[in-house]
């Protein structure tokens, strides 16, 4: 014991019950999913064999994959723009816009996905302006496809987009682009020798984030898509509640989880993961 | 350096700088020599850096013009101005080596890598930092990042200099090593030099003249000597060293402590003031007295403790004695 | 849900314990404010506290006033015992989960009528009885071991009367046919009726249509997939055709009559070669309320329940006595109204119950 306490941190014992718990309640239920996902309908890979099997599988996870890249690009791109903006502009407007930006996170995701069908549905708004004033005969398909799913996508995930990015470029010392400037930089050379690689942590935060829960969308996809644009959260949804295949819901669970732990490794081969989630740089 | 033989003279005209009706800079005009060493002293508020700033292309000229060899350079953005700055806390690129940090201003010239290489090898040469080349900023020293933004801003060769209190971060005693290879630097380089601090001793050890600043004008301009020797005015005469400020001949004089003899008990048939001695502070080269003249004033007086051997209590009479070239008329208040 | 499950287990044991003396009547009257419940509804059934109502598991919204008036008023005037709800919608993956967890806490579940094949046999639900439920009382084939249908919906369509007007679609082979009918269609995205109507599109005859020939009907369904939008819900199936995004809408017939008021007769209900759904209440294992599901699914089964759920929900009667009963106005609507009988198709829960699973991933599959 006195050998064990010189070793141990003595503070770990406090929380220890709590940390117990901690990792009991989250480890759990993934052992238990992974556990499904090898037992459910029979023991074995069969459920894991099915991604080899069933092109439909793999299409839905490449769909998947590719609304989430795109929605990420789109979304950093646009957060990063807007992150910008706040950055640089008055106080006044600043406090607006993060007003704004953080009342879009209260509303639900029903409604923002429901707005857009009323914006920009075939008989919404934006199809019977242009219809009205003669710019097009037919409605435009903004909705009920990839792309209605991309637009509601996108439109939700920009503020998870900004806030890593705001932080990331608040917390810059806005003299090394002065700096910059003065040694005759121009401001397109600042901004891609300086600005953007001190900002990269942040843009990766901000990607990881969006790319993340991007994954798990559910809502938008089926209302937006049409019943056309089928997502693995959607599909999981469906095997566990309709077709009762835990099975497969398990390994699909499982795949995203271990893609996403993948993705997180690869990012921590090119940078420490601790500056992206605002650890020290050093 | 050749290249520098014929620019780096640099003419403030008239220069005001507004910020709403609050006037940060207000009318300042002032010549700079080529490969001159021009300090901008002042207490914070005066003006210094706001100055600089708009020398630098930073901040916008609200009236008048800046010239560079005669030339305006008003309209010239920071970026076309090709003057160098080593910015308050050095603003170096932390993510990019010392080698790229020296390099960068030849690199966004797209100069050849050849030359880059070479020159910033005679940069890390000049400030001697050789073995640091691959060094991130984050892993040198205070002094070390100090070197590299000199370096840095002097890498493409830049007509002027700007420093903004560059060695504000050191601790006091690499300060004064500093100010030497700074000094030495200057030397070598023949830029000009303007050198924005509030410390009035890096001023004077460094500088070849100081602009003293106030409210966003001109106090007063010289050489050290000609300030510390000759003040205009009060301000000057207290910013720059200590002062005593005397009554002669109807006239407000500045009398610098060291220059007054002062003598134990009264009646010295030259004596200008006599008075008691309030209090003794020893500071090992010379010693503070601060004696209650008789005319209700208070002087302050710095002796020699070697020459002075007699002992002196609080309380004793002494007579204050000087020559009349001691105590400068003041113009103004 | 754990909040009510908590409170329910606080107060059954508040109970008990005022009655044996062991908390004084104060505390126990606190006990039940804080619950929001009274305290005779508590007290009532003693240790059967739980059981002196039964909780019905449905969709909530309209449903939930319409199985409290149409069912809940006579069976509580029956039995004495009230009527609760749990809205949360008793998918077949949640009633599993719910008895495979140990904690049943609801009695009867609004469901359909393949569940009962595909949960009874794996031991999810209690068999109905029988001796209290009638197998009269429902279409023959629809009272099952494990369910029993209480009233049917049915997959129909709507067509825009604007756009086809001088020509309606009259089948199924019209609601597929897009060179005659251009525009887009609306189809059920969990390919129950979906699969149907696409073989009936094909030729296949209304009473042949068991086992589904999958591939055909998949090719069928493909075959119109660019002007399709598929539906997940009864409110999404609602809105495409409301808002006009179809031309042609696959719906749910009880929600026909409401989609032709919300357009002003723009949408005209098709009846012909609807597909009937058997809408049934099953039981899941160890439900709380015991024996007392079966009574009130026997109350569900009589005329008065079955006409009322009509009027409220739109759903159709499936006790052929309440058949002939059926008012005028609902001639049109109701699938088994006299109108109406003779023209529809009738679902196989026994071949969905086995075969669903894969058949919806089949479609899911095919449309994505």
């Amino acid at each position: 014991m006195h050998t064990l306490s010189r070793h141990i941190h003595p503070g770990w014992l406090i929380i220890a019950p709590l940390l117990v718990l901690v990792v009991a309640l989250y480890l759990g239920p993934i052992l238990n999913i992974l556990w499904l996902s090898v037992t459910d309908p029979e023991p074995g890979f069969g459920n894991y064999a099915k991604l080899g099997e069933s092109d439909a599988l793999i299409r839905i996870v490449w769909t998947t994959v590719r609304i989430c890249i795109i929605t990420t690009v789109f979304s950093v791109t646009l957060g990063y723009s807007i992150a910008y903006a706040m950055v640089h502009c008055h106080q006044r407007q600043k406090n607006y816009m993060l007003t704004l930006l953080l009342v879009s996170f209260w509303i639900s995701i029903l409604v923002r996905t429901f707005s857009w069908l009323m914006l920009l549905g075939r008989k919404g708004l934006v199809n019977g302006t242009l219809e009205n004033i003669g710019l097009i005969a037919e409605p435009i398909a903004f909705m009920r496809n990839e792309l209605g799913v991309l637009i509601g996508m996108v439109h939700y995930m920009i503020p998870y987009a900004v806030l890593p990015l705001l932080v990331s470029m608040q917390s810059l010392d806005t003299r090394v682009m002065d700096a910059s400037r003065n040694l005759g930089a121009s401001g397109t050379q600042t901004f891609w020798r300086i600005y953007l690689p001190l900002t990269l942590p942040g843009l990766v935060a901000s990607t990881l984030l969006v790319f993340i829960l991007s994954l798990g969308f559910y809502v938008t996809p089926a209302v937006l898509g049409g019943g056309k644009v089928l997502m693995v959260a959607e599909y999981i949804s469906v095997q566990l509640l309709v077709t009762l295949k835990w099975g497969t819901a398990a390994m699909l669970a499982a795949i995203m989880l271990a893609g996403v732990l993948a993705m997180l490794w690869v990012m921590s081969r090119f940078m420490k993961l601790s500056t992206v989630f605002g650890g020290a740089a050093r | 350096m050749a290249d520098l033989a014929d620019t780096g003279s640099l003419q403030v005209r008239s220069v005001s700088k507004l910020f709403g009706t609050f006037r940060a800079v207000n009318d300042i005009s002032l010549d700079i020599q080529k490969g001159e060493f021009l300090t901008l002293l002042g207490p914070s508020g005066s003006g210094k850096t706001t100055l600089l700033m708009m020398i630098a292309g930073f901040l916008d000229i609200s009236e008048g013009d800046i010239a560079l060899d005669g030339s305006s350079i008003a309209q010239t953005p920071a970026e076309k101005r090709n003057f160098g700055m080593v910015f308050q806390g050095y603003a170096l690129f932390p993510h990019m080596s010392v080698r790229d940090n020296i390099g960068y201003a030849l690199s966004v010239r797209k100069r050849p890598a050849e030359e880059i290489r070479s020159r910033v090898d005679e940069m890390l040469e000049l400030v001697q930092l050789q073995d640091f080349a691959d060094r991130k900023p984050g892993q040198l020293s205070g002094g070390q990042q100090q070197r590299v933004a000199l370096a840095r801003a002097l890498c493409f060769a830049p007509p002027v200099l700007l420093l903004d209190e560059p060695l504000g971060a050191l601790d006091k005693k690499l300060r004064v090593e500093v100010q030497e290879q700074l000094k030495d630097i200057h030397r070598r380089v023949g830029t000009t030099f303007i050198y924005v601090t509030h410390d009035q001793e890096e001023a004077l050890s460094m500088s070849d003249r100081i602009v003293i600043m106030r409210d966003g004008a001109i106090e007063q301009v010289g050489t050290p000597q000609e300030l510390y020797e000759r003040p205009v005015n009060q301000f000057t005469a207290s910013f720059l060293g200590k002062s005593n400020f005397i009554q002669q001949n109807g006239k407000t004089c500045a009398l610098r402590p060291e220059k007054i003899d002062l003598r134990k008990g009264e009646g010295h048939s030259e004596a200008r003031m006599s008075g008691t001695v309030r209090s003794v502070t020893y500071f090992g080269s010379m010693q503070r007295v601060i004696v209650d003249a008789s005319d209700g004033t208070e002087i302050e007086v710095d002796i020699d403790v070697w020459r002075n051997s007699e002992p002196l209590d609080v309380g004793d009479a002494v007579d204050l004695l000087w020559k009349d070239e001691a105590a400068v008329e003041l113009q103004t208040g | 849900m754990h909040d009510k499950q908590f409170k329910k287990e606080m107060l059954t044991e508040g109970a008990h314990a005022y009655k044996a003396g062991r908390m004084d009547r104060r505390t126990f009257l606190a006990l039940c404010g804080a619950s929001g419940v009274a305290m005779n509804a508590v007290l009532a059934g003693d240790a059967q506290a739980a059981a002196d109502h039964v909780v019905m598991w449905n969709w909530g919204g309209q449903s939930e006033e319409c199985h409290g008036s149409a069912i809940g008023e006579a069976f509580t005037a029956k039995t004495g015992k009230g009527l609760k709800f749990d809205t949360s919608g008793p998918l077949e993956g949640k009633i599993k989960e719910m008895v495979d967890s140990g904690n049943v806490t609801a009695d009867v579940a609004d469901a359909d009528l393949f569940n009962a094949v595909s949960l009874g046999p794996t031991g999810h639900l209690e068999s109905i009885d029988y001796s209290v439920v009638s197998k009269e009382k429902t279409l023959p084939g629809y009272a099952l071991e494990y369910g029993v249908s209480v009233i049917l919906y049915g997959y129909a369509f709507v067509y825009d009367t604007e756009a086809y007007g001088d020509n309606p679609p009259q089948n199924w082979a019209d609601f597929f046919d897009v060179e005659k009918y251009p525009g887009m269609r609306s189809l059920y995205k969990w390919a129950n009726g979906s699969l149907e109507a696409a073989l009936m599109a094909d030729g296949v005859a209304g009473d042949a249509l068991y086992p589904l020939d999958m591939d055909r009907a998949l090719a069928k369904i493909k075959s119109i997939k660019d002007n399709s939008l598929y539906w997940g819900s009864g409110s999404e199936a609602h809105s495409m055709v409301v808002n006009g995004e179809v031309s042609l809408g696959m719906v749910w017939q009880n929600r026909g009559r409401n989609i032709e008021n919300d357009t002003d007769g723009r949408y005209k209900l098709v009846n012909n070669q609807a597909m009937a759904m058997p809408g049934a209440y099953i039981v899941p294992a160890g439900n709380p309320a015991g024996a007392a599901a079966m009574e009130f699914i026997a109350t569900a089964q009589e005329v008065p329940a079955q006409l009322a759920l009509l009027d409220c929900l739109g759903m159709t009667p499936s006790n052929p006595e309440a058949f002939g009963q059926i008012p005028e106005d609902q001639q049109d609507y109701a699938i088994t109204s006299a109108k109406n009988i003779d023209k529809i198709v009738y679902n196989d829960p026994d071949w969905w119950g086995k075969n669903g699973g894969d058949a919806v991933n089949a479609f899911l599959e095919a449309i994505s």
